[in-house]
């Protein structure tokens, strides 16, 4: 063996090891790892399928792993362009045009065409679909990656409802879903979401797998698994055991638990759910909540901030806003104040100096932890009130049904802007509005048809600084709640995105120690 | 004997149209289910089209014979929450029920039985007095708190354990003891006042005038009769653990049919809280049925008599 081959020999081992060795390990980059959540709410196979989305958040934590929208909430955007890399309105407000992402796939290597937005589009049917439907004229596709949504009126909320409260603008691929139909979808769902699925076990699990196609950049986390526990210590024990990862809604004591137990972290969010006192007779001269006096003394009673720190442990936003601050057209009000001084005062000035008994106090049953303490603060200024706990559904239909009376802690959690919560919550015709007010309403109805965005948001600011001035609401806080991460999560998704109360995107997630 | 298992059989089917029409009317006034599927906030046009797709638009009696005509075929509706057959939802949990229900049954008689002839034995004695604290305990200490001590313990504590799920024969351990633990405290009470009644009859006291050993007394002349009444409950405690084990199944989230009563209860599922009653009421009409014919069949003074 010549001198220059032994030299050269060690060379030849190293790659040759590099090539056995390298061919069978992972490359950097690739998806590693895997995360598991204790979930607190019963998985649905309807939530694999966004043409089922129903209004209520829950189903999005699913849907952000499986599925892509044309637009949606993103961190630090409220609607980020995903499958549609632009939109346009026209200056009439009568047509959008979106134009897709190039060479998207879903799951099953089929490219996202514009036959499938439209198919989406037509096939949904959940939350506000008659809505949509009713107001969208044409669909017109240009080619694959263009397509324009043609209304029969100008309808400045459009893009709110097609990719921001519904599931309509979440595709899903028409030659699968006509395939396997509407059942075998939901037992197979194929998206272009971050992750595949990978199998449901009702009552138990759901398991996904990174899709490392995904176009926005291949997920750090190879597999997720969503674990049902419903149960919320025995959420805690299985963090505590590292069982698993992320532990949702962790509340109390518990919540103070995670806090102290060495290696796992709390993980508090502000959700968009602002909690609020609603005086449902103030349109009844003869009731002591027709004088907004007596409605300002019963917001300055409450002490939201000990409230906030004895039942939320402090997480909670105060607010002054029945809207969520994160919604288009916010307007932010002055910080709530606490003076029970002064709200005596009121009282006394109203014709009160000893109070009132304010009858019934209703709430829906699971937020009696909440209720109670502003009972207290309302007693203690001499405004006493009996509580009422509805069971959550007698309670909601009781709401919107108007039968309620006096007091009603209210909240919602329901996606929109700014208009859509005033269109349900103040303005005449709303499904829980007691009673109106003309100037509201005119001012209402003038924004409806305003298509220039400032003069749009100077009308909606105006009605919600009406709202305040008057004392309409005793708005509380923006929910906070905590959830608990053990110590294999390096990025949780958890607050990313605003009011959200859920991991996502999950393609940012991470796990701490690979 | 034919006119008694026919008038038998008319009363189990009048229990069940009974059983049908009360879980019927009582969902119902649990509230509307329609706002549960929505945020509050939802449009008026949202809720009516919930209503429409679960079919609550319809007069509550057009509701009700529609319920009745499915029911007749097998039908139990769809799952307002799952979009599924409710059927398939039971049936695709009946598996772990069963396997909870065998393992917690299996403890309830291994503890209860032994421990309530010991306490039958020595009436008076230390075993009886440890028998009683341990029925009161039993029958007075609630099973979610039993689960969640014993995830503390074996979980969390001493780590030997899984603390929730399915899956593994550990994963049963628990959830078995927490569901057992009741019944094994009821099956040891009637035991030992089962053992009592037989102890005290004249072919026992023949059995030890003969001079039989006492052990066999016990063991082949009085366990024998004595455990005909707690076999008997041990059949519709076998029903009652598989179908209602809606605390303990939540607590170690296991995926069985208990917790799908839960998760129809909290959304008011109304297709799956009437599927998952009418079903497990069918099984204790019938395993009732079964028993009373066996009865007559033994007895025939109880066939005379009826």
């Amino acid at each position: 063996m010549s001198r220059h081959m032994r030299h050269r020999r060690p060379l030849f081992v190293v790659l040759a090891l590099a090539l056995i060795f390298g061919a069978g390990a992972a490359r950097a980059g690739d998806p590693q790892g895997q995360l598991t959540w204790g979930v607190h709410t019963t998985l649905a196979p309807t939530w694999f399928d966004p043409a089922e989305t129903s209004g209520i958040v829950t189903p999005y934590m699913v849907m952000y792993a499986l599925h892509d929208a044309m637009l949606k909430p993103m961190p630090g955007q409220a609607l980020a362009p995903a499958l549609a890399e632009s939109w346009t309105s026209s200056e009439d407000a009568l047509s959008y045009e979106f134009i897709l992402r190039k060479g998207v796939r879903f799951h099953n290597g089929d490219e996202v065409t514009a036959e499938d937005v439209k198919f989406s589009f037509e096939r949904y049917r959940g939350a506000a679909h008659k809505l949509l439907k009713d107001r969208v004229a044409a669909i017109e596709i240009g080619d694959a990656r263009h397509i324009r949504f043609q209304l029969k009126k100008p309808w400045p909320d459009f893009l709110t409802y097609y990719v921001g409260a519904t599931g309509a603008g979440w595709i899903v691929p028409k030659k699968y879903v006509e395939r396997v139909g509407d059942d075998g979808f939901k037992k197979a769902p194929v998206g272009a979401g971050p992750y595949k699925f990978v199998s449901f076990t009702p009552g138990q699990e759901l398991i996904l797998e990174a899709f490392d196609q995904y176009w926005r950049k291949t997920p750090n986390v190879k597999r997720l698994v969503l674990r049902l526990i419903p149960d919320e210590s025995t959420r805690l024990a299985a963090l505590k055991r590292g069982e698993i990862d992320i532990a949702y809604s962790m509340t109390g004591e518990l919540a103070e638990e995670v806090e102290r137990t060495r290696g796992l972290t709390p993980k508090p969010i502000v959700v968009q759910t602002p909690f609020w006192l609603y005086f449902a007779d103030q349109w009844d001269a003869k009731s002591p909540w027709h004088d907004q006096r007596v409605r300002l003394a019963a917001s300055l009673a409450i002490d939201r901030a000990g409230n906030n720190q004895a039942l939320t442990q402090g997480y909670s936003k105060l607010t002054g806003s029945i809207i969520p601050e994160s919604y288009e057209y916010f307007w932010a009000p002055p910080a709530p104040a606490y003076d029970p001084a002064k709200a005596k005062q009121l009282l006394a000035d109203a014709g009160y100096p000893n109070g009132f008994d304010a009858g019934d106090f209703y709430c829906d049953l699971a937020f009696t932890k909440y209720a109670e303490p502003v009972l207290d603060n309302l007693r203690t200024v001499g405004i006493r009130a009996r509580l009422r706990p509805l069971e959550r559904a007698a309670f909601y239909s009781a709401y919107g049904d108007k039968s309620l009376k006096n007091i009603v802690l209210g909240s919602s959690g329901a996606y929109g802007n700014a208009a859509t919560r005033l269109e349900a919550f103040v303005a005449k015709g709303g499904t829980y509005v007691y009673g109106s007010y003309p100037d509201i309403d005119a001012l209402f109805e003038a924004q409806a048809g305003e298509l220039d965005r400032k003069r749009r948001e100077a009308l909606l600011h105006k009605i919600q600084q009406l709202v305040h001035d008057r004392a309409i609401y005793a708005p509380i806080w923006q929910l906070g709640t905590s959830n608990g991460l053990g110590s294999r999560v390096g990025e949780s998704g958890l607050g990313l995105i605003a009011g959200y109360p859920f991991s996502a995107p999950y393609e940012d997630l991470t796990v701490a120690h690979k | 004997m034919t006119q008694y298992i026919a008038r038998r059989l008319g009363y189990s089917l009048v229990s069940l149209f009974l059983l049908s029409l009360t879980i019927f009317l009582f969902v119902r006034l649990t509230g509307d289910p329609a706002v549960l599927f929505v945020e509050p906030g939802a449009s008026q046009a949202d809720l009516d089209s919930i209503r429409e797709q679960f079919g609550l638009d319809r007069s509550i009696w057009v509701q009700y014979a529609s319920f009745v005509a499915s029911l007749a075929q097998g039908d139990f509706g769809q799952s307002f929450y799952y979009r599924t057959p409710v059927f398939e939802l039971y049936l695709s949990r009946l598996p772990n029920s069963l396997m909870l229900a065998l393992a917690a049954m299996a403890f309830s008689l291994l503890i209860g039985i032994p421990s309530g002839i010991l306490a039958a034995v020595r009436v008076g004695g230390f075993w009886d007095r440890a028998g009683k604290v341990f029925a009161l305990l039993g029958l007075s200490v609630p099973s979610f708190w039993i689960g969640l001590v014993m995830i503390l313990f074996f979980s969390v504590y001493l780590e030997w354990l899984p603390s929730s799920g399915s899956g593994t024969p550990l994963h049963v351990l628990m959830p078995a003891f927490a569901l057992g633990w009741y019944f094994a405290a009821a099956h040891m009470r009637l035991t030992r006042s089962s053992m009592l009644e037989v102890l005290g009859s004249e072919y026992i006291k023949l059995a030890r005038l003969k001079g039989l050993p006492e052990s066999l007394v016990i063991a082949k002349h009085a366990f024998k009769n004595a455990l005909i009444p707690v076999l008997t409950l041990a059949g519709i405690n076998l029903v009652i653990m598989i179908n209602v084990a809606v605390v303990v199944e939540t607590v170690f989230a296991w995926p069985g049919i208990g917790r799908l009563l839960y998760e129809g209860i909290t959304f008011r599922d109304f297709p799956v809280v009437q599927g998952v009653v009418v079903m497990g009421g069918s099984m204790i009409v019938v395993v009732n049925l079964v028993i009373d014919i066996l009865y007559a069949v033994i007895d025939p003074r109880i066939r005379l008599e009826a």
